[in-house]
């Protein structure tokens, strides 16, 4: 009787504990989560200013995270390495001191086999609105956490670089321009350039992006490659496609279609991609936030659906535990991580991440929660996942996933 | 000789009464110092939140009530002959559509130079907090004026979309609106002039603070999230942040750190502005045109007690009387100086000292909220609701103060 008695209390306890749960907020707030402060204004510690901050481009070497910001019109990036263990920001390098006129690294980094990074800029525009040229750069980063940048040229005058990868194997390197979306390779050992007009929007696309969708350059171009195990190059092309690259002979290859909602082809563009352990490539769709994967076999795609109801798909990484991590949402709504399980779960909704933040004066710690989420990326071991902010004040996110 | 008598007899009863209010200050603060007005007109109402304020051209304190669920109705009460009016629903006034359902006004009532009164709306329950940018969740809030005398309202458009506007202020001299998003605190700088919107990003963290409010040049004041004053620099354009964080018990938790300040209050003659902390700290600035100001930390909102930390009180409210002294009522949201008791207390700035005014029962006045609120005969006006149960419904009126005088509803 008394046994009876004591579960009943246990049960009515639960009841009355998870009631009230069920009708909250629930954070995705693992308890080894943490942020790390990389943006503050006026201060004397080592920390980003305003405007100058939304992590554009992320990697993590060792126990480096290395972040490219874009910075708003007028204003220069900067390149920092924050430190996975210390949770705290080593060393930040304002890329006007080494390349003016540049607003952005957005490019995503190529990291080659001796971890060498390459990333490509985007320039603020003239004053007669006119666009400058972006730089390619090569980023080398030292074991202190020290960066060191070199100018490596300029693929196009008059273009940025909004997308780029690259072949460890080919030491080459491809991009696509902004804001004519012309695709480069860049050859690493004999540093040159070559350009190539084959999957650029044609006038007849443009007719309909630009007069009759006016959507502009960020809004159609592909601002992600990849290059699959055969050294095939994949991105997204007007209107609404996927091609591959072959290095062999230089060819373009126009395959299928991105997934799409009925009406919303016109905003179809790749954004995101990743590659699993075997060699599977998945990506995401900008215009209506859908998953998919790539059979390079085949070069066939097969839609895996949408994590979320919003559209967008701002980065994709996998993680230890052999799940997909992705962002999807954006302004003006809010981002959500999610996971994305094959074999088993499907798709898992995170939320709002909100992850304590500690730094000096802060020491107590205070809930971060990231409602703007640009860029996601693995440890180099998988076993963090690491997200930067697209905020006017933005910071890391980081969590710990086990195998 | 009578009249000799008399004369002698009144002198001495007025020298009786210079002499203790020279020796105490003032008269004894009684229960007629003070009236709770009823709203009427609107049974569903159910609370108010900080959306009080007052009209200096046309003597009214105009206060928003809301049913916390999808009207709020806007009410002024006449100083002049105590009249409370219940002038209709935003919705309706607006000409809202059903998609665009608005829980509350959230933010001061503030008299621009036009003489219309200002504020903004909030989604403020579940469906914005949960359901978000969803097409069932929050399209977002609106700048609104109405005007007190000619009635006259005009919807000033949205802020951010799927966002609240928690609070607002203006720039009297340009008629700039300024304003904070909810939940992901953007500063937004809004000219309804030429209906340029700007939101200059993301300031705060995982709790928005509640409150910003201008100097006397326009200068806008909110904080980030390390509880730094963050200053609208008019001259420039630009946002200016403190160097330090504003004065703090040890201890306080990150939560209250983040949320910044609770109320204000203004004493433009003596060139400062007391601020009240969510980790319940009293701070005065000394506002400059041009830089942030000196800061004082002036201590607690209450003398200090073994039997609540001093970080905890809430005091999202604040008035300073003709006297140049601070009164505001602690409580709410379970944070109490005295166990289940709201007080409304006296703070003097020159000596520090605070003095328990009244006390009441939580289910007499449960919470108050509202800055600065004060009339031309040294009233002062707290948006003030009664606790009804333990759901969290409660039955809002306006609370009418005058420490220095008898107030009649």
């Amino acid at each position: 009787m008394k046994l009876l008695l004591l579960k009943f209390f246990a049960f009515a306890a639960l009841v009355f504990i998870a009631a009230p749960s069920f009708s909250q907020y629930t954070y995705f707030k693992p308890l080894e989560g943490f942020g790390i402060e990389l943006s503050l204004s006026n201060t004397n510690l080592k920390r980003m200013p305003m405007n100058r901050n939304s992590i554009a481009s992320l990697t993590v070497i060792g126990d480096h995270i290395i972040g490219g910001t874009a910075a708003k019109e007028n204003l220069a990036p900067y390149i920092f390495v924050a430190s996975l263990s210390k949770r705290e920001l080593l060393e930040i390098k304002d890329l006007s001191e080494v390349l003016p006129g540049q607003r952005s690294i957005q490019s995503g980094f190529f990291r080659a086999a001796d971890n060498t990074l390459f990333a490509g800029t985007i320039s603020n525009s003239l004053n007669n609105g006119a666009n400058p040229s972006g730089h390619l750069l090569q980023i080398n980063i030292g074991t202190s956490g020290s960066i060191n940048v070199s100018d490596l040229g300029m693929p196009e005058p008059g273009e940025g670089i909004f997308a780029l990868t690259g072949n460890s194997k080919t030491n080459l390197l491809y991009g696509i321009t902004y804001p004519s979306g012309i695709f480069f390779s860049y050859n690493i050992s004999s540093k040159t350039f070559k350009s190539f007009k084959d999957i650029a929007p044609t006038l007849a696309d443009l007719k309909v992006l630009d007069q009759e969708f006016h959507q502009l350059p960020e809004e159609y171009l592909s601002s992600a490659l990849v290059v699959d195990n055969k050294g095939m190059v994949y991105g997204s092309r007007s209107i609404n496609k996927i091609f591959y690259f072959d290095p062999a002979d230089e060819s373009f290859h126009t395959v299928t279609d991105l997934p799409e909602v009925w009406g919303r082809r016109t905003l179809g563009r790749v954004e995101a991609w990743a590659t699993s352990m075997d060699g599977r490539i998945y990506g995401g769709n900008a215009g209506d936030g859908q998953l998919f994967e790539v059979d390079s076999a085949t070069s066939k795609i097969k839609n895996l659906g949408k994590p979320i109801m919003m559209n967008r798909l701002r980065g994709l990484c996998f993680g230890a535990d052999e799940k997909l991590y992705g962002i999807a949402g954006a302004s003006p709504g809010y981002a959500h991580l999610f996971s994305y399980d094959a074999e088993n779960e499907g798709y898992t909704d995170l939320g709002n991440p909100q992850f304590i933040l500690t730094a000096p004066g802060i020491e107590q710690g205070i809930q971060w929660r990231g409602f703007q989420l640009r860029t996601i990326t693995a440890s180099e071991d998988g076993k963090y996942i690491v997200m930067g902010e697209d905020e006017a004040l933005s910071q890391l996110l980081i969590f710990p996933v086990g195998k | 000789m009578q009249i000799i008598y008399n004369k002698f007899f009144i002198s001495g009863i007025v020298c009786c009464c210079l002499f203790c209010l020279t020796a105490f200050g003032q008269a004894k603060i009684t229960k007629d110092n003070i009236a709770f007005i009823d709203y009427s007109g609107f049974p569903e109402g159910q609370s108010t939140w900080n959306d009080i304020g007052f009209s200096s051209k046309y003597n009214k304190v105009v206060v928003g009530v809301t049913n916390h669920r999808d009207k709020v109705a806007l009410f002024d009460y006449d100083v002049s002959t105590g009249k409370m009016t219940n002038n209709g629903l935003i919705s309706e006034l607006a000409h809202l559509r059903g998609f665009q359902w608005q829980a509350k006004i959230h933010s001061k009532i503030i008299e621009g130079a036009d003489g219309y009164m200002y504020f903004s709306t909030d989604g403020g329950e579940s469906k914005e907090e949960y359901f978000m940018n969803h097409p069932s969740g929050y399209a977002g809030g609106f700048f609104m004026k109405w005007h007190p005398q000619a009635k006259t309202f005009v919807n000033l458009g949205m802020g951010l979309q799927y966002e609240s506007i928690k609070d607002i202020d203006i720039d009297p001299a340009t008629g700039t609106l300024y304003g904070v998003s909810y939940p992901q605190a953007h500063f937004l700088v809004y000219d309804p002039a030429k209906n340029i919107m700007r939101d200059l990003g993301r300031l705060g963290s995982s709790h928005v603070p509640r409150v910003l409010f201008t100097d006397w040049w326009g200068n806008c004041y909110y904080v980030d999230w390390r509880q730094r004053l963050v200053k609208y620099q008019k001259n420039g354009d630009s946002l200016l942040f403190a160097r330090n964080s504003l004065p703090a018990f040890e201890g306080t938790p990150g939560e209250k750190i983040v949320t910044g300040i609770t109320a204000y209050a203004k004493d433009k003659k003596n060139n400062v502005i007391y601020m009240v902390t969510y980790g319940a700290k009293i701070v005065a600035l000394y506002p400059q045109k041009n830089g942030i100001g000196k800061l004082v930390d002036l201590g607690g909102v209450a003398d200090s007690s073994n039997k609540i930390e001093s970080w905890q009180p809430y005091v999202p409210n604040l008035n300073i009387g003709n006297n140049g002294k601070l009164y505001y009522i602690v409580g709410g949201h379970g944070n109490y100086v005295i166990e289940n008791k709201t007080v409304l207390m006296e703070f003097d700035p020159a000596t520090k000292k605070h003095s328990i005014i009244y006390e009441y029962r939580v289910d007499e006045l449960g919470e108050a909220t509202g800055s600065d609120t004060k009339d031309k005969e040294g009233n002062l006006y707290f948006a003030g609701r009664r606790v009804l149960d333990n759901e969290d419904h409660s039955k809002p009126f306006l609370i009418k103060f005058n420490p220095g005088k008898k107030v009649q509803k």
